[in-house]
């Protein structure tokens, strides 16, 4: 196994985009070859080295043998593991927009917050926060059909609005409450939200929503029988039905 | 310039493939000139391509670009020291359609319909489409003044109005898209056939097509009349098309050229009753214009892969946008037209989309005489036009036809004649419909072609048209065509081997038809009206200033009229 | 004291409106009367207290300054960022919003409009759905019904009902307002419901589900439906989605109220279906009312130039578009800009407080006519000719319809175009002066 750890040299003020922080990029470099990879901070050019601090194994390693290291904050750089296939990025803070973005593989793990836009277009491997995750969890891009294809979503905490929007496929689990619209549009993916959801599954017309807490449901969808999930009681409704109504979104019935 | 030792195609001239040198001076093609020297020899030289349907600037290409993010991501190149930055694939901004065309060896292309009243706004973008010469169609088909000229016979009146609408548009010539349907979209309908009336206007689009077709004549403009069939996109309208063309073969051409222009041919060489018993018709439609003089065509090849539809034929779009699920623009423009873009892909397992495909290169195949026939995507509605070398290489090799055929849905050999197809275009085919043919049914005197006094438009490939089997090695060809090792534009190098090197605005050319006065005065009298009590902005206002064209280039037409003509 | 001269059929650049048939008459190269205009637009064209001079931050006061040194100053700004945010654009024209995009873009810059704090969420419903529209003399001679949806035409469009929608009159609809039926969705009264033939009162932010109930009265799916939806009852929704399938041409006209109530741009997501839909059993239409006379040109000029509309970040020399993370508002929210150039808008009024702070801490260069409160912690000010007034140029009414907006007096300023041109200037000339002292 190969380990790199890197550092912020400083805290940033402008935010700073960072694809090349990924597994597959770094796999076949040495190390002085990764600290000279580029980043951007705004329109300036720079290399990894200049505003990180880059340790670890020296040798290239396949990216399925990598694990990467982030040490401290990282919620102002952007596109961390972006397209990552294989191998390890561990955040042991939080870490800023678009972690993930169209991964494919291997296992992006956060022990801080996750901001806007986690996993974008996902489509497999593993992602998991400890804390709380922004809006746009698992999404897509503007005016694509499809966000998430593949892949696994857990959350520890609380996720921001329009979660899930155009899932296509994988699962998404948050244990603690999401904001408004999760799921919609949803076309095949899972939805698991252990607290509660504001309108959710607007527009979905294939795939499974289920609300452990409390849900704000939308008219257009049809109230179905109470059903037993796991020992727990839970609403069953067919939606949205301003499309073809398939999508299922069951709502905890628990406490209210 | 001295361009040494090209094996030259310039079918115009008779010339197909020897080897020559090239002049060219002050940014035309001379007998002979000094200067620098580009190193041709052996290469496949042609005039630069001549694009004559393709949607490039306006409302509805902005309106792709808008509802389209998703496409504006895909091909997203940095500016440099010569280029403003490049985005999108089926829909690109200004920037990357000259770039792209430029790369690929053209130097001309014409924007497929604008509607008068929006046509400051299509000369915005076509102002900002850096190196090509461009021009743009202007729709006439759903005009209200038009079909009120048509529906009282006064075709002089109509001819005086064709005139003013060009000048008001700048625009090159008259289109006219699904005639009648237009206007009956604006409530929500469409017109079923050519002698299906137009609801509240009492005309048929038969007699709306038939009118512009002679006043396109009386005025003796450089292009025919420019048309979107009627039932464009349905099944079984192969007959819509023959019954139109049928109807305009006695008219007689003003210049030596064709009468009707048909768009996109493939989109309407359907057989069948519905997308279930859906075939081709190309054989039935080739025939006709193998035995017919008075039209010629455009393929509107589709490929399989990302496009974006966008048309004045709204009715269809809408149609496409509940077919397949997808967002829908439209945008219908008063008094005048209606309009809508849809995305689209289009699939290889999907039979009607492997039978379109088929359909277009039938077309291009049977009908014998490649004047008759454009090479064209209907950009971006089949396909964007940055893959035209790939509709090239499947015209001049059997073999990479039978090799993409195996791909493709089973049933296509059935439902299409491709299969039985052996034709192979050769290097003259393809100049004269990528070159030679779109200038002259455009009456472009000095596009595609070579001849002195020409435009200094080159194309230089890295292709030894004297070694090269483009039957086999068509990989070698599409390749080669898709990046010009020289681009000379007006006697400019502005791409060599994909690389811009020089970004010169392109003109605009437009048509400026002279009709005697008394003509133009009863003509004002209707549009004072219309203006007064239907147009939402004051006639003051309405036609394109000069500002927005300041490299525009006026062609000069015209005739006097008499009256009673009609 | 020389005669009047009158200028006819004027285009207002006021609001989204863009009336072009404005009557004007000048003396002494001053507008001495504005005919047809209403008084927001006659105002304008009227003028009022202006910036004199280019100004300066010096020791913390704004001083009196040349153009040329202003041009320097903001250039120096410019280049001095990582993240320059080039910002406004709604109430200038083409012309300068195309010298703007090649400043974004030369300086690796983030250009945004203020649609992001208008119709941006309408934007990306667009992106959902696509825009199913006509031009307003489409609606002024078709429409026998008439929805306006969170909008209030009566007092921020006032010439909007006579020209183009309710009282308007046209080839099919000579009967004006009479023959049609006028329908308000808000969730308080206006003026504008106040002449309604239907007012519908929603609970706020209950926009959304509103519009998913009327697309399934439409659909025939009603029966699932609770008995009330966002405070409505079933039978009045039902009535209303019956009143609309029975239009024979249908606009719906919306505003602020749906963009920025809870669901933003899913509401017009949503209302966009259902328009989409009911073009399954009628002719309907929609549009978003643009305020600003040319926020709908800067939409425009970018998305051809740059294939974004809106909210386009050229910091890396490509494109990129993502609002949410490269809008104004979110970037000045995270402190996420160095510099920020505001041009043809009140930056400082018109965000939200947070967004406005993140101004304050950073080099600000203003562009505009007129002083604001952008200009008190702005450290460059440029005061502009007025385009439309003083100057021509192309504007795009709310219905995309591009107008040439004339000019009507003289002005010893420069305009917009000039001014960024300058600027342009003196950062070429600068980045040259650096090449030459590293070489």
């Amino acid at each position: 196994m190969r380990n790199i750890t890197i550092a912020q040299r400083s805290a940033f003020t402008i935010s700073v985009e960072a694809e090349n922080i990924s597994p597959d990029k770094f796999a076949p470099l040495t190390l002085s070859q990764i600290k000279s990879l580029a980043v951007w901070q705004g329109n300036r050019q720079r290399t990894l080295s200049d505003l990180f601090v880059i340790e670890g194994d020296d040798a290239p390693a396949k990216a399925e043998e990598l694990t990467i290291r982030l040490s401290g904050d990282f919620s102002q750089v952007k596109r961390i593991a972006e397209g990552m296939t294989a191998g390890v990025v561990l955040a042991e803070g939080s870490v800023g927009m678009h972690a993930g973005n169209n991964m494919k593989g291997g296992l992006l793990s956060i022990a801080g917050n996750a901001d806007d836009w986690l996993a974008r277009e996902m489509r497999g491997g593993k992602v998991v926060v400890m804390g709380n995750a922004g809006n746009y969890l698992g999404g897509g891009y503007r005016g694509e059909k499809c966000g998430m294809r593949g892949g696994e979503i857990e959350v520890r905490g609380s996720a921001g609005a329009y979660l899930g929007e155009h899932l296509c496929g994988g699962s998404i689990r948050i244990l603690g409450d999401a904001g408004d619209f999760p799921g919609a549009a949803n076309q095949g993916g899972t939805i698991f939200i252990g607290g509660s959801a504001y309108l959710p599954g607007a527009e979905m017309s294939k795939g499974t929503i289920t609300v452990k807490g409390e849900a704000k449901v939308l008219p257009s969808f049809q109230r179905l029988e109470i059903v037993q999930v796991d020992g727990l009681a839970f609403q069953k409704y067919a939606g949205d039905n301003v499309d073809n109504g398939k999508g299922e979104l069951l709502v905890g019935v628990g406490s209210s | 310039m001295i361009i040494r030792g090209g094996i030259v195609y310039d079918p115009a001239n008779g010339i197909y493939g020897d080897e020559m040198d090239l002049f060219i001076d002050k940014g035309r093609m001379v007998e002979s000139a000094k200067g620098e020297e580009i190193d041709a020899r052996g290469l496949l030289v042609m005039p630069g391509g001549v694009d004559a349907h393709s949607h490039i600037a306006g409302k509805k290409v902005n309106t792709g670009r808008i509802m389209r993010p998703d496409d504006a991501r895909l091909g997203t190149q940095p500016r440099t020291a010569v280029c403003r930055p490049s985005t999108g694939y089926t829909v690109p901004n200004c920037y990357a359609m000259g770039y792209r065309y430029a790369r690929m060896g053209y130097t001309t292309a014409f924007e497929a319909a604008t509607p008068i009243l929006e046509a400051r706004h299509t000369h915005e973008e076509l102002e900002e489409i850096p190196i090509i010469d461009k021009g743009a169609l202007t729709l006439f088909g759903n005009n209200w003044q038009v079909m009120e000229c048509v529906r009282d016979k006064d075709l002089s009146k109509l001819a005086a109005y064709v005139a003013w609408g060009l000048r008001a548009a700048r625009g090159y010539g008259v289109k006219i898209v699904n005639p009648g349907g237009g206007e009956a979209w604006g409530f929500g309908t469409n017109v079923k056939g050519v002698n299906d009336a137009v609801p509240n206007f009492d005309v048929t689009p038969a007699e709306i097509i038939r009118g512009l077709a002679e006043a396109n004549e009386m005025l003796r403009l450089p292009h025919s009349i420019h048309l979107h069939f009627n039932n464009l996109g349905k099944p079984g309208n192969y007959t819509t098309a023959i019954e139109t063309l049928d109807m305009l073969k006695d008219i007689k051409p003003s210049r030596m050229r064709q009468v009707v222009h048909v768009a996109h041919m493939q989109f309407s060489a359907y057989g069948g009753t519905s997308w279930r018993d859906f075939e081709s018709k190309a054989p039935a439609i080739a025939d006709y214009f193998n035995g017919h003089s008075h039209a010629t065509m455009d393929m509107g090849q589709l490929l399989f892969g990302s496009a974006t539809t966008m048309t004045a034929d709204a009715p269809l779009e809408y149609g496409n946008a509940r077919l397949t699920h997808n967002k829908w623009s439209n945008h219908d423009i008063e008094l005048e037209e209606s309009s809508g873009v849809v995305p689209m892909a289009y699939f290889r397992k999907m039979l009607v989309n492997a039978v379109q495909w088929a359909i277009g290169l039938e077309l291009a195949l049977l009908v014998k005489d490649p004047w008759k026939v454009l090479l064209t995507t209907d950009h971006p509605n089949g396909s964007p036009f940055v893959n035209y070398p790939e509709v090239i290489t499947l015209l001049m090799s059997r073999p990479k036809r039978e090799a993409e055929m195996a791909t493709l849905h089973d049933q296509v050999p059935k439902r299409t004649t491709l299969a039985g197809i052996e034709r192979e275009m050769d290097w003259t085919d393809i100049a004269i419909m990528t070159r030679a043919a779109p200038a002259r049914i455009l009456g472009l005197e000095d596009k595609g072609h070579l001849g002195p006094g020409a435009d200094g438009d080159v194309s230089i490939y890295d292709l030894r048209p004297e070694e090269v089997d483009t039957s086999q090695d068509h990989a070698l060809v599409k390749k080669s065509l898709a990046t010009a090792k020289y681009t000379i534009k007006g006697g400019v190098v502005v791409s060599k081997e994909g690389q811009i090197l020089a970004t010169p605005p392109g003109r605009t050319f437009w048509v400026d038809a002279a009709v005697p006065q008394p003509e133009a005065d009863r003509v004002m009298v209707d549009l004072e009206e219309k203006f007064a009590r239907y147009y939402s902005v004051q006639m003051a206002n309405y036609a394109v200033q000069d500002a927005y064209l300041p490299h525009g280039k006026a062609i000069l037409a015209g005739l006097s009229i008499s009256r009673g003509v009609a | 004291m020389s005669e009047a001269i009158m200028i006819r059929d004027a285009v207002c650049s006021f609001c989204g409106c863009l009336c072009d048939d404005i009557n004007v008459e000048v003396e002494d190269g001053k507008v001495s009367r504005v005919r047809h205009a209403c008084r927001l637009g006659s105002s304008k064209i009227m003028g009022h207290g202006r910036i004199q001079s280019p100004m300066i931050r010096k020791d913390g006061v704004l001083v009196a300054a040349s153009f040329s040194e202003a041009y320097e100053r903001a250039a120096q700004i410019l280049l001095a960022a990582s993240k320059p945010l080039l910002y406004g654009w709604a109430s200038t024209s083409c012309e300068a919003a195309k010298k703007g995009i090649l400043l974004a873009e030369e300086v690796g810059g983030v250009l945004d409009s203020t649609a992001t704090v208008c119709h941006g969420p309408s934007v990306i419903g667009i992106e959902e759905k696509g825009l199913p529209g006509a031009t307003l003399g489409q609606v002024k001679n078709r429409a026998d019904t008439i929805v306006f949806w969170g909008c209030n035409p009566a007092e921020a469009h006032p010439r909007h009902s006579l020209r183009y929608s309710s009282n308007s009159s046209g080839k099919f609809t000579p009967q004006g307002r009479e023959g049609r039926k006028i329908i308000v969705v808000d969730v308080r009264e206006t003026r504008t419901s106040k002449n309604a033939d239907k007012f519908m009162r929603i609970v706020p932010g209950s926009d959304y589900e509103v519009i998913s109930a009327l697309r399934m009265l439409i659909a025939g799916k009603g029966e699932i439906l609770p008995d009330v939806i966002g405070g409505v009852k079933k039978v009045d929704l039902a009535d209303i989605a019956a009143t609309l399938k029975s239009a024979r041409f249908g606009a719906i006209f919306f505003g602020l109220g749906i963009t920025h109530s809870r669901g933003r741009y899913k509401n017009i997501d949503n209302a966009l279906s259902l328009v989409a839909e009911l073009n399954s059993h009628t002719k309907f239409v929609i549009m978003p009312m643009r305020g600003h006379y040319n926020v709908g040109g800067i939409g425009q000029v970018l998305a051809w130039s740059s294939g974004y509309p809106m909210s386009v970040d050229f910091t890396r020399g490509a494109p990129y578009f993502n609002p949410g993370e490269t809008a104004a508002c979110d970037l000045l929210a995270k402190r996420d800009v160095d510099a920020a150039l505001i041009i043809a808008a009140d930056a400082v009024s018109n965000f939200p407080h947070a967004t406005a702070e993140g101004l304050a801490s950073i080099p600000v260069i203003q562009i505009d006519p007129y002083e604001n409160p952008t200009t008190i912690l702005s450290d460059v000010v440029i005061p502009c000719a007025i385009a439309g007034v003083e100057v021509e140029g192309t504007a795009y009414r709310m219905d995309g319809l591009a107008l040439r907006l004339r000019k009507l007096v003289d002005s010893s300023l420069p305009s917009d175009e000039e001014i960024l041109t300058g600027i342009l200037e003196s950062v070429h000339r600068q980045r040259q002066r650096k090449a030459n002292q590293g070489a």
